[in-house]
């Protein structure tokens, strides 16, 4: 392990000034659970670490008339337990409970969570340099792949490994972004992820010298309805293997909208727009769903060792549907 | 026995640990008399563990923990490369860093496996040796390897030893006449079993501290075998064994990893000589995933012929198995023994290939075996239309051998097949497997299991009494986990009338009196008669003392309560204490765990029930209980004998569902070397556990009559799951893992065939 500085700023000005110094390599820490573990393995060797964690008050949920907004280290335990999300976001709550283990959740932060690296076990071996590490190719492409993406490769078959993303996208969440010079930026947290073609080194749009601060949530409209389900090999602390986040709003039976984002599948949340437009405006069968699925996996390019995650996207789609109706 | 402990560092089988296991060598002519009719005040309850508290308020030192003065922390430099040649390995610049004491070459040869060890450092704190390995340098000739089973097997495939073909011939088994018995069945089928490598996964990785007095070596060392390690390092270091100790107090696992020397051993000594300082190595969870051993995979093939009335005609058993650089493991034992069948023969071959060696594995072989056997026997019975339960009871055998063989000295298999049935509800299994309707199906399996576990002759133990009334037992054996240290107060403190608490229990020291290591399932059957036998001496010379104040005759006192009285006369009695305050000074008794009478085989056995659910949409296989019935003769603690039959069930429910080391065919290292990737089962996925003993005493086997139980939870354990699978969804997965994918792709091919 190379040894590091760390930086403790007092305020989100602090970290931002401290990410305008030049010529230095730093790695921005939330929770630190997964990042210490990249720098102890040798995956990345920062000269300095800014410990988010000595900001305060960069941890509150709030609500006003149309949004809930929620600070970026909030940690994952008290989103789940905050009566504002419970009443609005079943399926952010669920997501949440579905991650990692106890321990984790009472470390880990909500946006370390979206910023969090893939768990593909080439990017994680130190003696492989895939092509997300400056290497030139992806050796899951044809090598060891039962856990990767079966949409969205072909420079890097990562899957992304977030739970909360797929939640918070399916709720139309948006992040903001502060950059140099108190510059804020909002986007939405849909477009905040970026396939490996546009840039296999990172998994999101975040730059060099930004900090993501907030996400907010817009209020849900009357009949909405959201869920999430984990498909994970084990009963606790593992990663999803295929999960789906929906939300939507039903009224008589039908979905009159609907989105679902999938965990698992693609190096980013993956949006399901296929099954969505099938599923919508009708009769929710077992039929119906599993076929939204299949035109959804039209697309699909698994490799050899994931074929089955097609069947699983079936089974998670039937099983989250029809845990709302 | 010494001599077969290094024979392990020399040969590269696991058939070392099989022969250990079983071994049965040392008979003596005369039967003991074993203690059968005993009622015991201590022995067969649950009694707390008297060092349990200790243990989970953190108090207990693990090798891990122990810091000495001045102490060094050696790490090891390792290969990133299958297979290579070192052209080169520069260690100025490592050695020159301020604050490293010593960087030493530990390799001679070509690098055979990613992870193997390369060099090792010695510095004032961990950092410091973790700089020093990134300063040495290798230059590497990396060369064409093999890593997967399958291409190994592959004509032209890279060699992986230069004087043994990949695919080598082990020693094979045959009685009577497959063929002929084949002719005489009305079915025939033949069906193929795999299992994956599995890794140790200790909650301790492996560690050792080294020591050098001049010329005495002290090892502090996480280990199952002190004296082993104690002899191997001597002829390592070429020193005498006289000069070493090996001391271990509480360790963290081992399950057949931590048998025996390894090279961290090897490392902290070599280093701690160079540095006259202690040294202390730790290993890495990466490192103890690659270098300190696993489980082999196998590929059994078994074929066998079956008549209408279930009669078993024939069984044959084609095995491949790979224990990577090392050989693999034999799974034939249980098809060999189990059931009755006159004509069998075994076809064994080692597959090799460039990945770390293999070790024991808790009950290696069989835990396979057991898996390819018994869920052949599900399938064979399922083709005559018979319930499997009464096809096994319709093979039963009292006899080793599938019957042709020489009787057991208890058997007590047909009574845990009776209480396990009873228990699970074996009633309410699908008639026809798979016949259940809807997502969810349910269903209900069995397993039966064999292992040695008779004990090692020869094992030696002291009782020490002090004129202040205390009371030591001593043994040179090791607790590794399992309650070795209760089960030493229990026996001692119930032939001296005593309370466990009342024992000053001293092991895991290579001074003390010789004990086998502590694998095979032998401790118990091993420590326990020698403590019996001493404390009877002990009682014995005690009683006498008492004879006098009592006015009665030795043989008329009897020990209970802390006190020495008269038979049937409570009343007339006298203190242990004031006994022992008469002794001028200390005295000690020497016990011994005696032969094995001849002419008898010496095993345990035991059957496992499970109810399973398995989601035929996700092919997820959720286990909602196991019954599990033990034949190990008598039970001395049964709170810990209970835990390890909960614990050999947990292991081996993920062995069923989820580990797997998987390695990458292009880079040649394993791709999930951590406890993230290579997954183990969690609290969430344990179901309901009944542990059951069959109420059983060997008359022969020991003056106790008790044998092992280390092993035998494991054995069925993964079969069960599969054959309860089998039950629920009617098709049988012959692969463990069991992983969802496999399930889902099964039902697939159901779904196609239908």
């Amino acid at each position: 392990m190379k040894e590091f500085k760390i930086a403790q700023p007092k305020s989100l000005d602090q970290v931002t000034s401290l990410l305008s110094q030049k010529n230095t390599d730093y790695a921005l820490m939330a929770g630190g659970t997964d990042l210490l573990d990249e720098i102890k393995n040798k995956i990345i060797a920062p000269e300095v670490v800014i410990d988010l964690k000595s900001v305060p008050d960069l941890s509150t949920i709030k609500m006003d008339k149309t949004h809930v907004s929620i600070d970026a280290m909030t940690c994952v335990a008290d989103l789940a337990e905050n009566p504002i999300i419970r009443e609005n976001f079943p399926v952010l709550v669920e997501a949440a409970l579905s991650l990692a283990s106890p321990q984790l959740r009472n470390v880990g932060t909500v946006g370390g969570n979206l910023c969090q690296r893939p768990r593909c076990w080439y990017y994680r071996d130190p003696d492989t340099i895939c092509r997300k590490k400056g290497g030139s190719r992806c050796f899951a492409l044809r090598g060891r792949n039962r856990y990767h993406a079966i949409f969205g490769g072909g420079m890097c078959y990562i899957v992304h490994p977030s739970d909360l993303a797929p939640a918070l996208i399916s709720l139309d969440a948006e992040i903001t972004i502060n950059g140099l010079e108190g510059k804020k930026n909002i986007l939405r947290l849909e477009d905040f992820f970026t396939l490996p073609q546009n840039n296999v080194r990172k998994e999101n749009v975040l730059e060099a010298r930004q900090v993501l601060s907030e996400i907010r949530i817009p209020l849900p409209k009357n009949g909405s309805k959201s869920t999430y389900y984990k498909f994970k090999e084990r009963g606790t602390w593992d990663f999803a293997v295929v999960s789906a986040a929906i939300s939507g709003v039903i009224s008589g039976g039908v979905f009159r909208d609907i989105k679902i984002v999938c965990g698992g599948l693609a190096p980013i949340p993956w949006r399901l727009k296929k099954a969505e437009d099938f599923i919508k405006g009708k009769n929710l069968t077992e039929e119906v769903i599993k076929q939204g699925a299949k035109e959804a996996l039209t697309d699909a390019r698994p490799l050899e060792e994931n074929t089955y995650k097609m069947g699983l996207v079936e089974a998670v789609l039937y099983t989250a549907i029809s845990s709302m109706i | 026995m010494e001599k077969k402990d290094s024979r392990y560092a020399m040969e590269d089988s696991n058939l070392w640990y099989e022969t250990y296991a079983s071994d049965q060598t040392q008979h003596s002519s005369e039967a003991l008399s074993s203690d059968s009719d005993k009622k015991f005040k201590l022995i067969g309850k649950h009694i707390k563990r008297i060092d349990g508290k200790k243990i989970v308020t953190g108090k207990a030192p693990f090798t891990q923990d122990i810091k000495l003065k001045g102490m060094l922390i050696g790490k090891i430099l390792r290969s990133p490369h299958a297979k290579a040649e070192v052209l080169s390995i520069k260690l100025d610049v490592a050695k020159s860093l301020s604050g490293v004491k010593a960087a030493i070459l530990m390799i001679r040869g070509n690098i055979q496996y990613a992870g193997q060890m390369v060099a090792a450092v010695a510095a004032v704190d961990e950092k410091t040796a973790d700089k020093a390995l990134e300063l040495i340098k290798v230059e590497y000739k990396p060369m064409p390897f093999v890593v997967i089973e399958e291409k190994a097997r592959e004509e032209g495939s890279p060699q992986v030893h230069d004087k043994r073909p990949n695919v080598e011939q082990r020693r094979g088994y045959s009685r009577g006449d497959v063929e002929a018995g084949f002719g005489k069945a009305d079915v025939v089928i033949e069906r193929t079993y795999k299992t994956a490598v599995e890794i140790h996964q200790t909650a301790e990785t492996h560690v050792s501290i080294a020591k050098w007095q001049g010329e005495r070596l002290t090892i502090w060392d996480s280990t199952q075998a002190i004296h082993s390690v104690r002899d191997q390092l001597a002829e390592v270091l070429q020193i005498p064994a006289s000069r070493i100790k090996v001391i271990k107090q509480y360790m963290g696992g081992g399950f057949g990893s931590k048998l025996g020397l390894n090279e961290q051993t090897v490392a902290a000594s070599m280093l701690a000589k160079e540095t006259n300082r202690p040294v202390k190595v730790m290993l890495t969870r990466k490192a103890n995933s690659l270098c300190v051993g696993n489980r082999p995979s196998t590929f059994q093939t078994y074929k066998g012929g079956v008549k209408k009335d279930g009669t078993i005609t024939a069984l044959s058993l084609l095995s491949h198995t790979s224990g990577g650089i090392r050989g693999g493991d034999r799974s034939s034992e249980p098809m060999i023994d189990v059931h009755k069948c006159e004509n069998a023969k075994v076809e064994d071959y080692n597959i090799y290939m460039n990945t770390g060696p293999s070790k024991p594995t808790r009950a290696p072989g069989l835990v396979q075996g057991t898996f390819g056997l018994e869920g052949f026997i599900e399938e064979l019975a399922n083709e005559i239309g018979m319930d499997p339960l009464e096809f096994r009871k319709k093979n039963y055998t009292t006899k080793n051998r599938g019957g042709t063989g020489i009787p057991y000295s208890s058997k007590g298999l047909d009574k845990a097949y009776e209480i396990g049935a009873k228990q699970i509800g074996w009633h309410k299994r699908n008639k026809v497997p798979g016949e259940g309707k809807g997502r969810i199906r349910r269903g209900i399996g069995m397993a039966a299991g064999i292992w040695w576990g008779a004990g090692s002759p020869g094992t030696l133990a002291d009782v020490k009494l002090h004129p202040d009334g205390s009371v030591e037992a001593v043994c040179g054996t090791q607790d590794i986990g399992c309650g070795t240290r209760t089960h030493m107060a229990i026996v001692t403190a119930e032939t001296l009338g005593l309370e466990p608490k009342d024992i000053t229990v001293k092991l895991g020291n290579s001074d003390y009196p010789w004990a086998p290591l502590s694998g095979g399932s032998l401790t118990t059957p091993s420590v326990a008669p020698a403590l019996r036998d001493a404390a009877l001496k002990a009682a014995e010379h005690l009683k006498g003392m008492a004879a006098s104040k009592l006015k009665v005759s030795a043989s008329s006192i009897v020990c209970e309560n802390f006190t020495f009285q008269e038979k049937g006369n409570p009343k007339n009695a006298t203190p242990f204490k004031e006994v022992l305050g008469d002794l001028s000074h200390e005295i000690v008794f020497h016990g011994e765990r005696k032969g094995l009478p001849e002419g008898y085989a010496y095993n345990t056995f035991g059957a496992h029930f499970a109810e399973v659910e398995v989601d035929t949409m996700t092919g997820m296989i959720k286990v909602i209980k196991v019954v599990a019935v033990h034949d190990s003769g008598r039970i001395i603690n049964k709170l810990t004998a209970e835990s390890q039959v909960i614990g050999g069930i947990t292991q081996g429910l993920s062995t069923a569902l989820f580990e797997q080391r998987i390695m990458d065919n292009e880079t040649g290292r394993m791709v999930n070397p951590n406890l993230r990737d290579y997954k183990i089962a969690t609290s969430m996925d344990i179901p309901e556990i009944v542990p059951l003993f069959v109420d059983s005493v060997d008359p022969r086997i020991n003056i106790l009559g008790t044998k092992g139980l280390g092993e035998p939870p494991r054995i069925p354990a993964s079969a069960v799951i599969a054959n309860s699978v089998y039950n629920a969804i009617g098709i049988h997965i012959r692969e463990i893992p069991m992983t969802p994918d496999k399930v889902l792709q099964a039902l697939k091919e159901k779904e196609v065939a239908r």
